[in-house]
């Protein structure tokens, strides 16, 4: 009896404060941009500011040092060499085309430069420039950037299931 | 020192400049609010902060300041027949100009540009901008500076440039008509010549005011530990502090940004003059300020910080006197020491031949055309350029990298074929080096390349370019020893002479000459 009252205080207080919460919570979009590691813009509109984890903020350390000359239309030291190369390669952002590649083959022509692939040789092969780390990173950045969005191929459901 | 040295600033600028600039250092505020610093905007604030001067005071400062005059200058006079050859010539300002942009002042100076209703600095940061400086120094005293700056400032990094008459007087005209600004002494009473008094309160208030805190004026002792010393601030009570007037919560946070902001707010009588911080900056030397929290504990920890070498380059006989001239150091490094504007030189020797180098000095072309900032024209003599170019050659050599080691003779035109080849085909290496106008521009032009590579430099870098220069981007690739035969016997064989540029002053005053002819 001497115990009940204080704890049912209690729980009311609980509750209280938890729907109050609940009610005046702001949009967890701020609470975003503070967890994430770094930030990019997202190159088709400047005002959408994408957050990024810590493995793609290292690919975006990356991508602007070796990358971003032919992969973007706007480089640090001004302007891109995108367009003197034929075929013209895609920008990091371009989702219609590099959202179909896999992992795996993103992976394979940065290691192994684009004629290894059947693609362009004026891609480089960075296998002996970059980690594997660096480039997992790298791929981790692109799909962070992709415009439209990236969904990452589910795996296989199970086909047996009952639901 | 923080700032210039003002021994001899009498020279240089007039009282009322001195007036305005301690009244409102740089910094105005249009009719809009906006912060602008000589009319444009700029997130950078002047390191001068805002001393809060009554009119008596600026004018003993000015005073004091414009009698600072320890070293006049001798004037140096133009050759007269220059004078009268340019000095009505209609193209006077924009061959002044155009000489001004040729010799690559911008690399370290920016000017403001308004480009479609948008002003911005375009340049280097490493001297001052000089968009209104026209207005500012004395013609004569430009004229003196830029042909001997060491001599008005000891210590200053620009270069001293080997001037004709005739680009000195171009170069100085249009600074004086085109870098100034008619208003930016509006406002600034007729200050006459200073009167003793005068003279003698701004001798008093720059001491007291803690100006000899930043600036040097020779013969004047500043007094040590001007302000306060703030080792263990971040471990002050707030009972320890005074908070004087101010309407503000009474902890330590509050009071350091309070006192930063507005130093008068806490303390009326303060000495610390008035910054303007960004809101960054602000919090950035709270933080460092609540960290100091006095004399740290010795402990172990301490041994784990391994102090960092220091780089050192000491050059000595001819190539020192000319290195130093030239304060080639601003701009690059040689053997860990120096800037990082421009490539480090350290492996310069195994890198260039001795022959571009003298070229290139002389005639410095860009090998990276997108680029802004180019090193200067410095219109070097033979003498140094060779100077320079010997001591490289034979000094600043990788071990990887002997010049001698490969014979270029080696080379057969089966070699240069397949080198081509692979070149165009294969490694596809036009995607980032031009060659004859097509290509792309991430990595230098290659032109020229067998007249201004070493064949040792071209292999060792083909092998593994970061074993020559760390940080570069030029993807490692894995050739064959025969491959990078055949890509250095391919390069070689590219040559393109750098033409001395036909400056535009002859090609100009030959136009007058022939127009005078008809």
């Amino acid at each position: 009896m001497k115990l009940r009252t204080p704890i049912i205080a209690l729980f009311l207080i609980f509750f209280c404060v938890a729907s109050g919460c609940r009610k005046h919570a702001e949009p967890a979009k701020a609470d975003l941009l503070l967890k994430a590691y770094d930030t990019e813009a997202d190159w088709s509109d400047a005002q959408h500011i994408i957050s990024l984890s810590y493995q793609q903020a290292q690919g975006k350390r990356v991508f602007y040092r070796h990358c971003v000359w032919c992969h973007a239309d706007a480089t640090p030291a001004g302007p891109s060499n995108r367009s003197n190369l034929t075929p013209v390669p895609p920008l990091l952002n371009d989702g219609a085309t590099l959202n179909a590649e896999s992992d795996e083959f993103m992976r394979n022509i940065i290691t192994l430069g684009g004629s290894a692939l059947g693609k362009s040789a004026m891609m480089p092969p960075y296998g002996r420039m970059l980690t594997a780390e660096e480039i997992r990173s790298v791929i981790a950045f692109t799909r962070a950037i992709a415009q439209p969005s990236y969904q990452p191929p589910g795996r296989p459901g199970s086909q047996y299931s009952s639901k | 020192m923080l700032g210039p040295d003002l021994t001899n600033v009498g020279i240089k600028v007039s009282r009322e400049w001195i007036y305005k600039w301690l009244k409102e250092p740089r910094t105005i505020v249009d009719k809009d609010g906006n912060v602008t610093v000589n009319g444009y905007e700029t997130e950078d604030e002047p390191r001068m902060p805002k001393f809060r001067l009554t009119e008596t005071e600026l004018r003993g400062l000015s005073a004091y300041l414009s009698v600072q005059k320890a070293r006049p200058i001798v004037p140096y006079k133009i050759d007269a027949r220059v004078v009268s050859a340019w000095s009505k010539n209609p193209e006077l300002i924009s061959q002044g100009e155009l000489r001004f942009r040729q010799m690559f002042c911008s690399t370290c100076h920016s000017l403001a540009v308004t480009r479609a209703g948008e002003t911005k600095l375009i340049g280097g940061d490493i001297g001052p901008e000089l968009t209104k400086v026209g207005s500012k120094v004395n013609p004569e005293w430009l004229i003196s500076w830029l042909r001997d700056p060491q001599g008005y400032l000891a210590h200053t990094k620009m270069p001293r440039y080997g001037w004709s008459d005739e680009d000195l007087y171009k170069v100085t005209q249009y600074i004086d008509t085109k870098l100034t600004d008619s208003d930016l002494l509006t406002g600034v009473p007729q200050l006459g010549q200073p009167s003793q008094d005068e003279v003698q309160l701004g001798h008093r208030l720059f001491l007291e005011k803690g100006c000899a805190s930043c600036h040097i004026i020779e013969g004047l002792n500043p007094q040590k530990d001007f302000g306060p010393d703030l080792s263990a601030l971040g471990g002050k009570n707030a009972s320890e502090l005074e908070f004087g007037s101010a309407k503000i919560p009474h902890n330590l946070v509050a009071y350091i940004q309070a006192k930063l902001q507005d130093p008068g707010s806490v303390n009326p009588a303060a000495r610390m003059p008035q910054y303007n911080w960004n809101p960054a900056d602000l919090d950035a030397i709270t933080t460092a300020l609540l960290s100091m929290k006095g004399a740290p504990p010795t402990s172990a920890l301490q041994n784990l910080v391994v102090p960092r070498e220091e780089a050192g380059f000491h050059p000595t006989g001819s190539f020192a006197e000319v290195y130093e001239r030239y304060k080639c150091y601003t701009c690059h490094k040689f053997n860990g020491y120096g800037g990082s504007l421009a490539p480090d030189l350290t492996y310069e020797g195994s890198r260039a031949q001795r022959e571009w180098i003298v070229d290139f000095l002389k005639n410095p072309q860009t090998l990276r055309p997108t680029l802004i900032l180019r090193m200067p024209q410095f219109n070097m003599s033979d003498k140094d350029a060779t100077t320079l170019a010997d001591y490289m050659t034979l000094v600043l050599q990788h071990p990887d990298a002997n010049p001698t080691s490969v014979d270029a003779r080696q080379f057969t035109p089966a070699m240069v074929t397949l080198g081509k080849q692979l070149y165009e085909v294969k490694y596809q290496c036009q995607s980032c080096h031009t060659i004859g106008g097509t290509g792309g521009y991430v990595g230098p032009n290659l032109n020229n390349a067998g007249g201004w590579l070493t064949p040792a430099w071209v292999e060792a870098w083909l092998k593994n370019p970061q074993a020559l220069v760390s940080d570069t981007i030029e993807p490692r690739r894995n050739f064959t020893d025969a491959e990078i035969k055949a890509l250095t016997a391919y390069l070689m064989t590219l040559r393109q002479s750098i033409k001395p540029q036909k400056s535009a002053s002859v090609t100009a005053s030959l136009t007058t000459a022939l127009g005078a002819v008809r």
